[in-house]
């Protein structure tokens, strides 16, 4: 480790680019809000300025061979202490490129898509306050430090999902992100304070260097995870993976920065970070692993029946973060890093095409769009497809390379299996990409007249001016360079991730043929279903409807939530409070009362009104009075 | 016969009477008759101590126009009561009076 020097440029440039969105959110939330322009300026440039400086660090610091720390030190007691600061090495420069990248362009992208709506400054701000605690999170030099930011993320993530909280399913959304990535978070906080009681030390490199060390295994494997329950909750992982369906309520630029490609890859990136660690648990790796698979296919098979765009990109994102924790699980560090860059660059692509076309068309449904039209925005249209062929792994787009090394991974272990279920993704994947891809290409009856489509349901905006059209497609055009070149860059990351001493990575031709054979024919089954001439647009799974039913109800999880909190949480704790309440809050109080009511009914018969029984107890008194001090 | 103690004794018979009847009675006007025997009840302990202890003659005599002078003035001040009290009850019984009872 090498700490910096404070005081020295990378030192001031870290910290100013940590703080300026914060900066930003304060200024316009507290002072531009009511004022559109400088607000959005203020924004943009804090923006910027962040952007440039990750990718200056990125450049400057591309061969280094030690983390740089620098920290102060915050709390301290006893044998623990934390400290406050940034960490950097070659995951954190990585993801702070990443986030500060899609973060400015879901910025400027945003100038065109929340053009007209009223709250654009608060927007603003909203997008700021998610900067600031994403760049946060990324480089937090300790666990405490991060878990803040974490926290701070999944609160920026709620305001935004309920940014249009006019609409009763938008605020509801919010609240239920918030609440099942919170169960997943309590997870994680008990992780942190298992550490902190056993080691004393929260540091994210003290973590990874000790750890394994001073732990004994079953307290490494609980204490890994328990962080990864945060991780479950963040990255919508199985069981908890239902509430980012429904976060896509928000705005859908919001869905791409936050639900897509940078807040939800947080979960990802705390397993990258404290992978040592989590490498040191064999049983850690394997719960890793068995979720991430699980999750990947569920998901998949719910992506299959959408016909919601966004919600089809939904599922995909969380089968995709399960495929990352397949990779990761199967004990590549790489491969995890490497697909969670590129799917930052091409889910956020695909979200911001998405919403293009759900500006333009006033609808989700992309079998709507397609009958009014969606092949003739071209820009738009191209991107979602190079960006549709990158997530079904179309050899040479970014997606290939990476699914290929979380393949070249899951082929390392003992288990067949779980190449199978990766394999098995991958097809699914290339079968829903393409559905979607076929359906936008190829209208079933186009409409001709595409001006007379019906009322924006979903979104209230004024106009599509030009402007508004062009900023949007300067943002996809950046994204879908990054698309196509971000693949040929994984030799160069594999050597940066692992401090220039790559490690040899064995390479199947078999696999190689396999995953393509297989992409192949996910998209074969699409075109034979959705995109010959012809076609009757039905999947094959309409001819089982008990299958379908299960896919388009979510596997029933969010039913059994349902239940759950009506049996658990209503039925018994609820109760049990209710009953607390009524028995022993209220009882007590009453019981209070009575006996003040019911001594004073006692008291009440020495008032006997009768003016000669005073007289005689006075007498009395005075008497006992006077026999006492003549005796004694 | 001529000592302290005979009046003494006196006295305080004539007080335990007049409490006696300040307790028993139930009749306003017995009350205030019965008061006014505890007010004599002073006046002759005032006289006797004055007689066979004091050395200035007066100074007891005095304390007894005193009392006799309050006693016609609480006299004045409870029958007006006790008138009042009657045209409120049409009776003089105290235990007519209990409006004040818990």
């Amino acid at each position: 480790m090498t700490a910096v020097a404070p005081g020295s440029t990378i030192v001031w440039l870290t910290l100013a680019a940590m703080g300026l969105p914060f900066a930003a959110f304060l200024a316009i939330f507290f002072v531009t809000r009511p004022r559109l322009l400088p607000s959005l300026v203020i924004s943009l440039a804090c923006s910027a300025f962040s952007l440039a400086v990750a990718w200056w660090l990125l450049i400057h610091l591309r061969g280094i061979d030690a983390p740089l720390m620098f920290q102060a030190l915050w709390m301290h007691g006893g044998q623990a202490s934390i400290g406050f600061g940034f960490l950097l090495d070659p995951l954190s420069l990585v993801m702070l490129a990443i986030v500060t990248s899609i973060s400015f362009l879901v910025q400027v992208y945003s100038l065109g898509y929340m053009a007209g709506d009223p709250g654009m400054a608060k927007y603003y701000s909203f997008l700021s306050l998610f900067a600031w605690s994403m760049i946060g999170l990324v480089v937090a030099s300790n666990l405490m430090q991060l878990y803040i930011f974490w926290e701070l993320v999944g609160l920026s993530s709620y305001l935004l999902i309920g940014f249009w909280h006019q609409k009763f399913s938008a605020s509801q959304a919010g609240k239920k992100a918030f609440v099942m990535t919170r169960l997943g978070d309590l997870g994680f906080f008990l992780g942190i304070i298992v550490l902190l009681l056993n080691l004393g030390d929260l540091s994210i490199l003290g973590l990874n260097s000790q750890a394994a060390a001073k732990l004994s295994p079953a307290l490494l494997t609980a204490s890994a995870v328990l962080v990864f329950c945060g991780v479950v909750g963040k990255s919508a992982q199985f069981p908890l993976l239902t509430w980012l369906p429904d976060a896509m309520e928000g705005p859908t630029p919001v869905s791409a920065l936050l639900h897509s490609a940078t807040m939800v890859a947080a979960g990802v990136y705390l397993v990258s970070r404290l992978y040592p660690m989590y490498a040191a648990s064999a049983d850690a790796l394997a719960i890793m692993l068995a979720i991430g698979t699980v999750t990947m296919l569920l998901a998949s098979t719910m992506a299959m029946v959408a016909r919601d765009i966004k919600q089809v990109w939904a599922y995909s994102t969380v089968s995709q973060l399960g495929f990352m924790l397949m990779g990761l699980g199967a004990g590549s560090y790489f491969a995890g890093v490497f697909h969670l860059t590129t799917h930052a660059a091409f889910k956020a692509l695909l979200f911001l095409c998405s919403g293009v076309f759900i500006h333009h068309f006033g609808t989700n449904d992309f079998f709507d769009m397609s009958r009014q039209g969606a092949r003739h925005l071209r820009i738009p249209m191209v991107c979602i497809t190079i960006a549709g062929a990158a997530l079904a792994g179309v050899f040479p787009l970014a997606g290939f390379f990476s699914k290929e090394a979380v393949m070249g991974s899951l082929a390392e272990l003992d288990q067949g299996i779980w190449l199978w279920a990766g394999l098995l993704g991958a097809l699914l994947t290339a079968y829903y990409t393409f559905r979607l891809l076929f359906v936008m290409w190829r209208p079933l009856q186009p409409l001709q007249d595409k001006q007379s489509n019906p009322g924006h349901d979903d979104h209230q905006h004024s106009g599509h001016s030009s402007f508004g059209y062009g900023v949007m497609s300067a943002a996809l055009i950046v994204l879908a360079g990054f698309t196509i070149a971000l693949g040929f860059l994984g030799d160069k990351l594999i050597a940066f991730l692992h401090w220039q001493r790559p490690p040899q990575i064995p390479h199947h031709t078999w696999l190689l043929v396999t995953a393509i054979l297989v992409v192949l024919v996910g998209i074969a089954l699409a075109w034979w279903e959705f995109g010959r001439r012809g076609a009757a647009q039905e999947g094959f799974l309409r001819r089982f409807p008990a299958l379908e039913t299960l896919f388009a109800r979510r596997w029933y999880l969010d039913d059994l939530y349902r239940r759950l909190t009506d049996y658990v949480v209503y039925g018994v704790f609820s109760r049990l409070c209710t009953l607390n309440d009524r028995r022993v809050v209220d009882g007590a109080i009453d019981g209070v009362c009575r006996g003040t009511v019911g001594a004073g009914w006692l008291l009440s018969f020495l008032q006997s009104g009768l003016l000669q029984y005073n007289l005689f107890a006075m007498v009395l008194v005075i008497a006992l009075v006077g026999i006492y001090f003549l005796l004694l | 016969m001529d000592s302290l103690h005979t009046y003494l004794f006196v006295a305080l018979l004539l007080f335990c009477i007049g409490l006696f009847g300040l307790l028993q009675r139930r009749s306003l006007i017995g009350m205030l008759i019965s008061v006014e025997l505890m007010l004599n009840a002073a006046s002759i302990n005032f006289l006797a101590f004055n007689r066979f202890l004091g050395p200035d003659p007066a100074v007891g005599q005095i304390m007894v126009l005193f009392i006799m002078g309050i006693a016609a003035a609480e006299a004045a001040i409870a029958l007006s009561l006790i008138l009042a009290l009657y045209r409120r009850l049409r009776s003089i019984d105290i235990e007519k009076a209990r409006e004040l009872r818990g």
